[in-house]
Order: C-alpha cells, then structure tokens, then sequence
C-alpha cells in the first residue's frame, strides 16, 4: 500500500471512530436523559442501570467466621461458664475458675443472648438469625427445644410468676418482646417496645420487668416542637427522640408504663438491682439537634447511664470525664448487694467500675433540677466512678460470678473472653478462642469501625451512630456547609457495596473518600484514619448484608397476595385507566433493581427549607422497611408518609391514583427488600 | 579509579566525624537545665527568660549512673540555654537558647550525639516555652517578654506552631496578654497560661490555664479560672492519665514559683490540689516520670523556710511518699532546675483543621445566651441584647448588638484572630454578664458555646436553637454609631 492509500485509510477509520464514539456518546446521553429525564445528567456508566447482580456483591460471598463471644451466663452454684458465639454457631461450657472449655454444642442460627433458669438446669439462648429461642439441657448440654420469636432476638431474662416460668426475649429486629411460658415452651404475649429492644430485665420475684430499646424516635409526646417555626412537616424533627424503657408484668405481659429516655438512644443491656429497686441501662446521650460546630466537650453525644427508680422515674448521669470519654457502652453487671456496677465500653475498651453507692447518696444530696440535668455535667462522673479497668478489643457482654469476685466480660474482636478479678481489678484469667481474625480483613475492618480512638478524645466510633452498620434513626446538622443548614438523616451503611456514590448529596465517589479526610474533618476532627485502616474498614462495609426485614419461617416463600400487589404496582408503567406513567416518574427508574438504585441524583420534590439543592443521591431500598425515617432529612417517619404526607405532584414516583389499598400494597412490597 | 575507595573512605569518615558519631544515648538519659549557683552577671535581666536562666545556664544530657562528670553538653556555644522539652519520638530535644548577650533567644535543636545545636526559630523579639505537638509541630511561644511586665508588655506573647520543613510560622492565639508555657496533651490540644482577667488584685493578674487546637481554634478555659487558688501558675505538664500538674506561687515577690499543683483531668476547675503536700521544698520544674512518679526539681527548705543545701536537684517523687528522699542528681556546682526523661512516650493525636482562611471572619453560635453559672435556678436577668466588641490596640471597638432569640440563642459572624468582648445586657440596660477578651474566632470557624459563662465542662441540652433556624448576623465591622473605643 502506497503512503497516501494508508494515510486515507487512517483517516477514515480515524473518522469512523470518532464518529462512532460520539455518536456512542450522545446516544448514551439522551438514552439517560430519556430514561431519568434529568436534562442536567451528562455521560454516566452503564452499569449505574444494566450489568448489576447481587451475586456479585461482596456482602453475597462467603466470608470467614469468628468464635466471637457474644452472651454469657454464670451457672448459679458459680462453677460453670456459659458463653454464646453467633458467628459460628455454637454455645460453650467452660469451667468458671480457669476458664478452660468443657463442652460445646451447636445451635443452629447466630445464638447470641443466654439465659439461665432458677436452678441452673436448662440454658435458653436467643438465635438472632433464625428468629427463635433455643432451649438447651444442661445435662446432656443439647438443645431439647425451640420456638419462634419475633425478628431478631438479642436478649432473654428468666423470672418466675405467680403465673408460672417465664422468659422476655426482645425482638430487635420487631420492635418487641416475645413473653414466652417454659412448660411447655411458648410465646403467650408479645407486646410492643421501643424501637429495637436490645435489653431486658426481671424482678427475682416475677413482679416486674423491663426491656430497654437501642433506637430512639421522636418524642411527640414531650412537647416544646412548638415554640419553633418549622414549616408544617418538619417540626417534629426539631424535638429531641426518645428511647423507651418498656415497664412489664412478666406473668401476662402486660404494659404497665412506658418511660420515655429523652434523647438517649444504644442501650444494649439492662440490669435490675435488687438492692436498691433500680433498673440500670447503659445509655448514649446524643445531640443531634445541637448543630456539629465541634465535638468537644460531649457536643455530640456522650455516655451515661439511666437509673429508673420503682416509680418509673428516670435520672440519666454521666459515665464520661471532661476529658475523657468512654465510648459505645454496652454491657452492664451488678453485685448481689447492689454495691458496685460494672459498664462496658465497647468503643473504649474499657470496663467503668460504678459505685452504687455513691452514686445514691449523690441522688439523695441532688435537688430536682440538678438531677435533671445531671447528664450533662462532664466532672460528676468523678463522684460515683471509681475505676476505669482496660480490656481487650471491644468488650460487650458482661456477667458476674454469683459472689461477685470475678467479672466475665466478652472482649468480642479478640474472640477472647476475660476473667476479671473485682477486688484487684486485675485480669485472672482468659479464654482464647482464637487469634482473632487479624488476617481477616473484615475483622479488622470491624476493629476500626468499632474504635472510638479515631475521635477527638475517642469520644465516639462509626458504630456508634450506626450499630450494627445501620442507622440510629436521627438526624444531624454538619456544620460543614452551614450553621442549620442541610439536615441530614443518618443512612445505613448496610448493603451498600456497588451503591456508590456515597453521601446525601451524592459527592463522595467512593467509601474511601467518605470516611477518610473528609469525615474527619466534619466529625471526629482528628487525624483520618490511617490508609491500611481506612481499606480494612472499606472491606468490612461492603460485606454488610442489608438488614433483613421478613421473619425466617417466610425467607424463601413467595410473595404475600398484598406484597404482590404492591410489587405489580412498583412496577408499574401506566394507570390503570391504561394514561401511561412518564419512565422518569417510574419507581423502577430510580430505584432499578437489583439494588434498587440507579446510583443517580434526582429531584423528587423534597427540598427543604434549608436545603441548598433539591437533587439527591438515590438511595438503595434492600432492608429499606428496617430503615426509617425516610428522605434525606428523615422528615418521613414511616414508609407510608413518603405518599402522604411528603408527596408533592407526583414527583417521587406518580402516586395520585392509588388508593390507600394501594399504598398500603406497596409498603408491603418494599419491606420485603 | 584506584583512588575511589580511598575517597569513599575518607568522605564516610567525614560524615561520621561531622555528624558527631557517638553512641546514641542509653536508656534512662536525663536532659538538665543547670543554671549557675552564682549570678556572673551584675546587669538586670531584661527578660523573664533573662531572669530564670542568667548567663551560664546551660541544657546538658546526663547518662546513667548520673555521675557530675558525666554530662554531654547539648547547648554548646550559647551564652545561656533553658526550657527544654523531649519530643515524643524520645531523640528530639528543644530548648531556648541565646547565643549572645546581644542576640535573641531563640528554640534551638539539641544534637544529643555532640556538637553545636541547630537553631529553629528567627522570632523577631525571640522565642520561648517549646512543646512538640502532633506530627512533630514545634510549638513555641513569641516574642519574649520583657522580666518587668511579662504579662501586659506593648507587643504580649502569642502561640505559634511551625511544622517540620516549614520556615514560617503559623501564629495560633490572639489573647490581649501573653500566652506562654504551652505543652500539648494526649488529645493533641495545646495547654497554655494566660492571664485571666477581673481578679481581686490587680498587680498580680491571675493566671489559669487555657487549651487551643493547634491551628489555634476554640480556645477554650481549662483549669484555675475560679478555683480561688493561688493566682501565679507557670509550666502546666501532662504528668499521667489522670494529672496535670503546673507550679503555682501566691506572690510575685517570691521571686521563683515554688509549689507544685495539679489538677485531675476528670475534672480540672474542681479538682486543684497540691500534689506533694508533705515535701518542703520549692519547685522549679515538674514531669511525668516513670509509671507512679513523677521527676521534679526541688530545693528542700529548712525550718527557717531557707533552702537547706541552697542548690535545686533532681527527686523523683509520689503524691503518696511523706517525704522527699535522696536525689537522683544532684551536682552541688548547679542548680538542676530543668529535668526530663529522654524517653519516648505517647504521640498526641492530631487535629484536622476545618478552617478557611480565604476568609476574614468566623462564627458563634451560642446555644442560650441564659445558661449561666452567675445564677442559681432559672436566670432572672434575661439577656435583652448582646453586644460584640473587638479588642484592638487595647481598647473595645464595638461591632454591634443584637437580640437573642426567645430561646436564648444566637449565631453571629465576627472578625476572626481578634480577641471578642461579649455583653449580654437585661431589659434594662444593666450589664448581666461579660466574656472579657479571651476568646476568638478562626478564619471560617464555626464556634458553638453552650451558654453566656455556662458551668465548665456543661454538655449542651439536645435541643435545636432558634438562631440555627436564620443566616448568621453579621457583625463583621464596626457600624459608625457605635464605632470607637468604649469609654
């Protein structure tokens, strides 16, 4: 070929080219533009639409599992120790003075809570994952009995009534609490608790219990929304939320009182003490309507602890210091003689030694004011605290030997579990289960999440307003772009892999991004987290699954007639009257499956007062019925409010036609996501 | 070719010899400040630095087993040397240092394996007080302040950090005193000395204890405001997990400060307390030590309040030991008024600046201007306004007042890096409560305060201020009518 020839040739396949790239270019743009009908869009990747499967996500992979100690029970004559490990499966006996394994049996489905009955004979344990308590003999240490609960249970109190044995299981993921009788074995009543009941307690003589939520929600009972000019809809986020401390009778049931813990939220544990009447639940005090100007001295959130007295009255004291906070409590033990309590501090690896009581003659010298106010004062820590013991990482679970000498504490990221000797304070000995997944980078991923010395004064860590890496339910004011302005609903951070960007606003490309310079310059206001730590924890957030939101027994089953509906209605591309829907107002179109998100911003008519934009990043829905509130301020509490009383002209989605059958239909679908 | 081996040899054997190649120090090396037993000089010391540490003094690295003729020199060719703080990486040694009686002092670097020290600092009027902060920021205070008037001179001491490679650097307080003493605690923040204003005397101006972030934003009361106690303090240190302690004195006729005190960081403005009760001596210098002690310089007095061998030496001591026992050193030739482990210890964290200084203000926001500790129960004297004030040159310049919100808040943009007089005022006019001039905004802050002089170490309620409700007021520049000095 003659120079020219190829020079000809070149350029024709040069034109070719470009012509095809930019005939490829605008084709794909209108393509977008036509199927969001945003005209703002430019070039987007395909696959933010084709090409997703949820098989590929890592949180679908198989990932390794951790005897990681979850509950603990102390057998009542002192000599044996019993000890949950949900991610394997199993349930250990251990000797309670060397600590060394004597048996192990499997319960099938994450046991996570323990309880054992008055005589120490049989052993019932709370199966997160499969939504049933086990029931275990202790002389065969097999599991001789089951029963379905509700989703999620986490923790289990024995008592007995005049009306027989009975358990209390809180259901985490139901938002209640399972009454169950033990002969035989059955649930009798469930009642209704706060959101996300992580703990529970009971009278020894089957008088009265209590069952502490983790989830706060708000108090619109409490008042004071109305001295602020919010416009019509969002004044409720302007109250402060309230975790509840649900009072039962054990023997039906029953609800005697519902106390609300104003602006408390992370309780993970309760305690009765006998001794004094109190019932004792760690708390976290946040202050998310107080605008993030600076974290410093408790501006965020702070720990303490809620003493509820017989009465139902609730004074919340601090645990923190001025200078030194104590992060993400958990687990909470008390003597026999109410004398001391012991605090896990899951963020701070760190166990608070309470003396009980200080902490009543300080109540006692306390006028009502200053008790009221109690939580707030960052030096009265320093009356009633008297120890500070350092753990291993991330304690959790908590019990005592019945003589109170030795403390079990589960050091959960360390698969270990300690013994602690209470007059010395001193570690007296430990369980090692394993090396603890250091070559794990999930797990090690975990231990960043979990860590609150990536904080100012390691004042609080990523689980503590995402437990479990879902959300806390609240909204916050960054300061960042504003004093007051963009409020911001706390989104979850499970099933999030392939879901990029990140952020309301949709600014963060990637995790790295978000949780690296630029969160710590918004929030923990320290140095970012370190690139090693900072990719191991990336690793652990994309292999959360989303939350799970339908019961065990229906995993697998189809669709109920009404989620049916309500998915043919998701659907959806013209009325019923056959008027069809525009496809950037489809339900689909934004929210594709199978993630439920196109990754795309969209205006769906949700700005707020205070809103700097009206284009949001679209959120993924997979467990979106276990993520409330809704929008990106949460200004919508429930599902159903997003169509009702948030829906202006049809724009997030066209739901004028539907009836309240309909909606009704649809928030059936979604939760099944 | 030949030739090249013979010239590596001798250019490895001239590095080694300029680098000063010595064995690196041991474990358990001190660095001293000895200052002589005698004055050599018969002028007045000019600055306070002049006065503690006359010519002569030096900064010197004592090695185990602390012998008086086992001592490594470390401010080598300076006329007089003091102050020395150890870095946390336990090599890295600064100290204040003058080469000359005509030169400034200066922060020099120590080379602890021999020869001259590097020096760090070109302050213009000198530099003082090093501390290392995170990522090994120099912290220091400048200039020196004259020995008459330490305090209030024309041009007070200010904070300034320098990181390492950079040559210029970055002021980080505006107070309308001096600042000094700074030293860093383990949550990265810079702990420093200021004068408190409104005490009872004012010839001796009290002094409490303030911190900083170290790009010099919310500073922020952290001990000694109103705890009563004596008013001199001088040379706060983080001594263990649980104390700060510093040297306080009662008079400044005493010529030296002499007690060391402390306070818990559990709770720092309740919790002042001598920290050696039962020792009788005076305290020039107090440091962490080893795990349950402390390094302190001491000079046991006698009954006659006289000092009872009349040099400072170096004790390690415990709140809990009645007595103070033999010295860990003590050369009779010096006074050891300086003493430190050369030893690593924790890294403080780091702070990540959110600051902007592209601009020229930041802003408050104050939760409920009626949050007071002046008052008992709820506040009768409600805030009907609250005025700004800039202190410049010594004097209010008013930029103007606003009135709080129903619920007692309000958010305000104010001139950055000057010291901010805040007033509320009643109904009636009457001044309620004063911020005096200690606090300041950062370029692009964004400061939240709980309450007008709330309780130390108060929490905000979690409830959402009206003021966060509107754009900020701006009171950026001082409206005509209002201009000019507050009489």
């Amino acid at each position: 070929m003659n120079p020219r020839g190829f020079v000809a040739i070149s350029l024709v396949g040069l034109v070719a080219v470009g012509g095809l790239g930019a005939g490829s270019y605008f084709w794909s743009v209108g393509h977008v533009r036509r199927w969001t009908g945003n005209p703002t869009l430019g070039f987007v990747s395909c696959t933010h639409c084709h090409g997703n499967d949820l098989n590929k996500t890592a949180w679908a992979k198989p990932r390794p599992h951790h005897p990681a100690p979850a509950g603990l029970a102390v057998a009542p004559d002192g000599r044996r120790l019993y000890v949950a490990l949900d991610d394997v499966d199993e349930v250990l006996e251990a000797d309670a003075e060397t600590l060394a394994v004597l048996r192990r049996t499997r319960v099938a489905g994450g046991p996570f809570g323990l309880a054992l009955d008055r005589a120490g004979r049989r052993l019932f344990v709370a199966c997160r994952h499969q939504d049933r308590v086990a029931q275990l003999d202790l002389e065969t240490f097999r599991e001789v009995d089951s029963v379905f609960v509700g989703l999620e249970p986490v923790a289990l109190a024995y008592t007995e009534t005049p009306a027989g044995e009975r358990l209390l299981v809180a259901n985490s993921g139901s938002g209640d609490a399972a009454l169950l009788s033990l002969s035989p074995l059955k649930e009798v009543a469930r009642p209704a608790t706060g959101r996300e009941p992580f703990g529970v307690a009971a009278s020894p003589d089957g008088q009265r219990a209590w069952v502490v939520s983790r989830l706060a929600e708000p108090d619109l009972a409490a008042g004071g929304a109305s001295a602020h000019p919010a416009e019509a809809g969002f004044a409720h986020l302007f109250l402060p939320a309230a975790s509840e401390l649900t009072l039962l009778q054990p023997a039906t049931g029953r609800v005697l009182r519902r106390v609300p813990l104003e602006s408390a939220h992370l309780s993970e544990d309760l305690v009765y003490v006998p001794a004094r009447g109190w019932a004792l639940a760690p708390l976290v005090k946040v202050r998310n309507l107080v605008p993030i100007t600076q974290v410093a001295h408790g501006w965020v959130m702070s720990s303490g602890l809620a003493v509820a007295d017989r009465q139902g009255r609730v004074v919340q004291v601090p645990l923190d210091e001025a200078n030194a906070y104590f992060a993400d409590p958990a687990g909470i033990a008390v003597d026999g003689a109410g004398r001391r309590a012991y605090v896990a501090s899951g963020g701070s690896d760190v166990i608070s030694v309470v003396d009980l009581d200080r902490l009543a003659a300080w109540l006692d010298r306390a006028d009502e004011a200053t008790r009221r106010d109690a939580i707030r004062d960052l030096s009265l820590a320093d009356e009633y605290v008297v120890a500070r013991v350092p753990t291993g990482r991330n304690p959790r679970h908590l019990a005592l030997s019945p003589d109170g000498r030795r403390l079990y504490v589960s050091v959960r990221l360390e698969d270990q579990v300690w013994a602690v000797d209470t007059e010395r304070l001193e570690l007296s000995a430990r369980l090692v289960l394993s090396d603890g997944g250091t070559r794990d980078p999930i797990r090690r991923g975990e231990r960043v999440f979990t860590r609150a010395a990536h904080t100012f004064q390691s004042q609080f860590s990523c689980r503590s307003c995402h437990p479990d890496g879902h959300v806390d339910g609240l909204a916050y004011d960054f300061d960042g772009d504003g004093i007051g302005d963009n409020l911001l609903d706390n989104r979850t951070l499970r099933g999030i892999d392939r879901t990029a960007p990140f952020k309301w606003n949709g600014k963060n490309p990637t995790l790295p991004f978000q949780c690296g310079p630029r969160f710590s310059r918004v929030l923990m206001r320290t140095d970012p987290i370190p690139a090693d730590d900072l990719r191991d924890l990336e690793t652990f957030l994309k292999s959360q699954p989303p939350a799970r939101t339908r019961h065990f027994t229906e995993l697998g089953k189809p669709l109920s007639p009404a989620a049916e509906r309500g998915r043919q209605l998701f659907f959806a591309t013209q009325r019923p009257d056959g008027t069809p829907i525009p496809i950037a107002r489809q339900c689909q179109t934004c929210h594709r499956p199978p993630l439920f998100t196109n990754r795309l911003k969209t205006s769906v008519g949700t700005r707020g007062p205070r809103d700097v934009t009206d284009e949001f990043d679209t959120p993924h829905l997979l467990g979106i019925g276990a993520s409330a509130p809704y929008l990106h301020d949460g200004r919508a509490r429930t599902l159903e409010e997003l169509w009702t009383t948030y829906q202006t002209n049809d724009l997030h989605g066209v739901s004028s036609y539907w009836s309240k059958h309909q909606l009704n239909d649809l928030v059936e679908y979604l939760k099944t996501l | 070719m030949r030739i090249l081996p013979s010239l590596s040899g001798a250019w490895l054997a001239a590095v080694l010899a300029g680098s000063g190649c010595r064995e690196s120090p041991p474990a358990g090396a001190l660095v001293l400040t000895q200052t002589p037993l005698a004055a050599t000089s018969s002028l007045p010391a000019a600055t306070v630095l002049d006065e503690r540490y006359p010519p002569g003094s030096r900064v010197v690295l004592l090695l185990p087993p602390y012998r008086t003729n086992d001592v490594r020199l470390l401010s080598q060719g300076l006329l007089a040397a003091g102050d020395a703080v150890v870095a946390p990486d336990g090599r890295t040694v600064y100290f204040a240092g003058r080469r000359d009686a005509a030169s400034d002092w200066q922060i020099y670097q120590a080379r602890l394996n021999g020869g001259s020290p590097r020096r760090v600092t070109a302050m213009p009027g000198g530099a003082l007080n090093p501390a290392v902060a995170a990522h090994d920021e120099l912290v220091f205070a400048s200039p020196v302040p004259p020995a008459d008037q330490p305090w209030s001179p024309p041009q007070p001491a200010a904070l300034h950090a320098l990181k390492p490679g950079e040559k210029s650097p970055r002021r980080l307080t505006c107070t309308p005193h001096s600042a000094l003493d700074p030293t860093v605690l383990a949550d990265g923040r810079i702990l420093f000395v200021t004068v408190q204003p409104g005490g009872a005397d004012p010839a001796t101006p009290r002094r409490a204890l303030f911190t900083v972030n170290t790009d010099g934003s919310e500073p922020t009361a952290f001990a000694g405001q109103h705890d009563g106690g004596w008013p001199l303090l001088r040379r706060p240190r983080l001594l263990d997990r649980q104390w700060v302690g510093f040297l306080a004195a009662e008079h400044p006729a005493a010529g030296d400060l002499t007690r060391a005190e402390g306070v818990r960081l559990a709770r720092p403005q309740f919790s002042r307390t001598p920290l050696l009760p039962a020792v009788n001596a005076r305290c020039r210098a107090l440091e962490p030590g080893q795990p349950g002690e402390w390094l302190a310089c001491l000079e046991p007095l006698g009954l006659n309040r006289r000092g009872s061998n009349d040099t400072f030496a170096v004790y390690r001591v415990r709140a809990d030991v009645p007595e103070t026992v033999t010295p860990l050193f003590d050369d009779p030739a010096w006074h050891e008024v300086e003493a430190a482990w050369l030893a690593a210890r924790p890294r403080p964290q780091g702070h990540m600046s959110s600051l902007d200084p592209r601009r020229a203000t930041g802003t408050v926001l104050c939760l409920d201007v009626n949050e007071t500790s002046f008052a008992e129960g709820p506040v009768t004297n409600s805030a009907a306004r609250v005025r700004f004030a800039a202190w410049r040159q010594g004097a209010e310049q008013v930029l103007g007042e606003l009135p709080p919100h129903a619920d007692g808040s309000f958010l305000v943009e104010l001139p950055a890096d000057v010291p901010l007089v805040i007033e509320a005022y009643d109904a009636e006019g009457r001044l309620a409560r004063r911020c005096p001039p200690l606090f300041w905004v950062r370029p692009g802050e964004n400061r939240g305060c709980v309450g007008c002089h709330e309780p130390h170490h108060r929490a905000p309620r979690n409830v959402r201020p009206l003021a966060a409700n509107r754009a900020p007021v701006s009171l950026t520049l001082p409206p005509p009518a209002l201009a000019g000095p507050v009489p």
